[in-house]
């Protein structure tokens, strides 16, 4: 820590020098509370240790709400030289493609009134978490299959597959890299929303703060909203199980040497390194197809509720991504970026950007702890300059679920959210006490950062009516 | 419950409920986005049913039958990559056939083998684990002066 300096308004780095193995400086992005919050928890070695990693080129890189994970922090971002910079599995996550996905209602909160809390419990009832093989959508092996290779395109709307991120399919996607196992625990998980921090939430668009984009994203004040968080389950964490096992036993071969046994690795040009770049994609799209599926769910909730014509018009404004790898050109240089609790953020001008959504810059959605704000924010070109293209997911973990468990029941969680009105569905009292709001950094705080370094700029800020979580 | 030792020369065997197996040497530390669990057992198999009593907490459901048996074979290419393998073994049994665990009825080490017998339900086990990391994991120790394992568990 005592190495680390700042050079920027909301950026600090430690120099390659700081440590034997360093190819490159560490950057963090986060004022002094976050880099101080960042720095207690072992973040900054963390990202140290990624900066060790093989091929890596100019930084690696913590965004504002980083904390400790397990080889990259979550929150980390790192970019490789293709073809022989390495692929780092544990770099993208177990839960590969976890993201989030806003729907907006053709409704304002007012229109909704009594309907609230009959919505979301039609929603929790509708979008199981996943416990167990009774629930979820069948899943047929050629139907798995086809959504390994094809994503969401199986079963979503046109108009919902242009406003996902990458169209909501990887390229070079191998159905045949992912394992049995793999497929086995994802069969019947389409539809599902998982544990831990996943939710769905319903939301009302509280503030506009960029009219412009706002209006392009679909969005104006009072709107409702929901919002999907979730992934690829149990298929995409075995298939990180799967090749994590697969390049730790092929270290030695490729004469990559480690701080950390989960950054295990191989070049991208390797035998691993495409097979495990192929199952990751189709994990991807299996996660994209999973969040369509949710949405599905949500919407069918929403007509039972409020009506099919209601259904019929809540929009899909966008879905990103919050852990991948992808081959990304910056500079000339054809880079491999991971993102690890990380958002892609590309500026206005992009042609990977919905049409509609060109002139103002990529919707990015930063949800905050549970029960209090998300914000929509636009890509900036600082992006481009600073991070790859990236900004922050979330308003990250400062306190362990354990440490957040120890300070209140998920009792006394559910009854504080419902006496500031937000109705609350979660079968597990544990599963709020560990996502309590104070077990997180502030979101207004986290996006304060972003914006100040040039990432992304404020778009909207939403707030809870209503939480599922699983 | 039965523990068979690696070597069938030690071979030993005792009553969980009277043995050192009942006691809780199992925590959760600190760690701020993961879960991470720390056992200190006084044998090596010791450590593996603590591991399993720990997963248990983890994903129990409201259900207590152990009508159902699975049996888990395994092999690693060193000890802490056995115990890590062992929790993706209860994560994939978890996930894939939602097998809630009980208790053990069996287990038996040799070297970086293991095999065992489990006994739990079908039910709905709570999709709280992920994966089982090697970020900080180990497993070292010796029977006179207890074992001591680390995994960090993606939750």
């Amino acid at each position: 820590m005592s190495e680390a300096r700042r050079i920027g308004d909301a950026l600090w780095e430690i120099p390659a020098s700081a440590r034997p193995g360093m190819r490159v400086p560490a950057r963090v992005f986060a004022d002094d509370e976050l880099f101080e919050a960042i720095a207690r928890d072992g973040s900054l070695e963390q990202i140290e240790n990624v900066a060790t990693l093989p091929g890596i080129v100019d930084a690696a890189l913590a965004m504002p709400d980083a904390h400790q994970g397990y080889g990259f922090p979550v929150g980390g971002v790192a970019a490789m030289e293709l073809p022989d910079g390495v692929v780092s599995p544990g770099g993208v996550g177990y839960d590969i493609n976890c993201g989030v996905r806003l729907l907006a209602l053709p409704l304002a909160e007012g229109e909704l009134g009594r309907r609230r809390e009959p919505l979301v419990h039609e929603i929790s009832r509708a979008v199981p978490a996943g416990a167990g093989k009774t629930q979820g959508r069948g899943g047929r092996v050629a139907e798995i299959d086809a959504v390994l290779r094809n994503g969401p395109r199986e079963f979503a709307s046109d108009e919902d597959i242009e406003r996902t991120e990458s169209g909501g399919c990887l390229p070079g996607a191998d159905a045949a890299a992912v394992s049995e196992r793999a497929r086995e625990r994802g069969d019947g998980q389409l539809g599902t929303m998982g544990s831990g921090n996943h939710f769905v939430e319903v939301q009302r668009v509280e503030r506009v703060l960029d009219e412009p984009a706002a209006t392009a994203f679909g969005l104006r004040e009072d709107q409702v909203t929901v919002l999907i968080h979730s992934g690829s389950r149990g298929l995409g964490h075995q298939v990180c199980t799967d090749y994590v096992k697969r390049m730790d036993a092929a270290m030695q071969r490729h004469g990559i040497e480690l701080p950390d046994r989960q950054l295990a690795c191989a070049p991208a040009s390797s035998p691993e390194g495409r097979a495990y770049l192929a199952a990751m994609a189709a994990a991807a799209n299996f996660a994209w197809a999973n969040r369509q599926a949710i949405a599905d769910l949500v919407r069918g909730a929403i007509a039972r509720v409020l009506g099919k014509p209601v259904a019929k018009g809540t929009g899909q404004v966008y879905d990103v991504a919050h852990n991948v790898a992808k081959a990304e050109t910056y500079g000339g240089r054809r880079l491999l970026v991971h993102r690890k609790g990380a958002t892609r953020a590309f500026p206005a001008g992009s042609d990977e950007i919905p049409e509609p959504y060109r002139a103002v810059g990529q919707p990015v959605f930063i949800p905050g702890s549970m029960g209090t704000a998300s914000y929509v924010l636009a890509g900036e070109p600082g992006s481009m300059e600073l991070s790859f293209g990236t900004t922050c997911h979330g308003a990250g973990r400062t306190l362990s679920r354990t440490g957040a468990r120890k300070q209140i029941a998920g009792g006394d969680v559910r009854r504080q959210l419902e006496e500031r009105g937000i109705v609350v569905r979660c079968p597990s009292n544990k599963g709020l006490a560990e996502e309590a709001p104070f077990a997180y950094k502030d979101v207004h705080r986290v996006v304060d950062v972003v914006a100040r370094a040039g990432l992304a700029r404020p778009v909207a800020r939403l707030t809870p009516l209503g939480v599922v979580k699983g | 419950l039965i523990i068979v030792a690696r070597q069938p020369a030690a071979a030993r065997s005792f009553d969980a409920d009277a043995g050192g197996l009942s006691k809780r040497v199992y925590r959760w530390a600190e760690h701020t986005g993961e879960l991470e669990l720390r056992i200190d057992a006084p044998t090596e198999e010791a450590v593996f049913a603590e591991a399993l009593t720990a997963f248990a907490e983890l994903v129990a459901d409201d259900g207590s039958a152990d009508a159902e048996r699975e049996e888990v074979e395994i092999e690693a290419h060193d000890r802490e990559t056995l115990l890590a393998e062992w929790l993706n073994e209860l994560v994939y049994l978890a996930d894939a056939r939602a097998f809630v665990p009980e208790r053990l009825t069996e287990l038996r080490l040799e070297g970086t083998r293991l095999r065992a017998t489990l006994r739990g339900h079908r039910g709905e086990p709570r999709p709280l684990v992920k994966a089982v990391t090697l970020h900080g994991l180990s497993h070292e120790g010796d029977d006179e002066l207890g074992w001591h394992a680390r995994v960090v568990l993606d939750v």
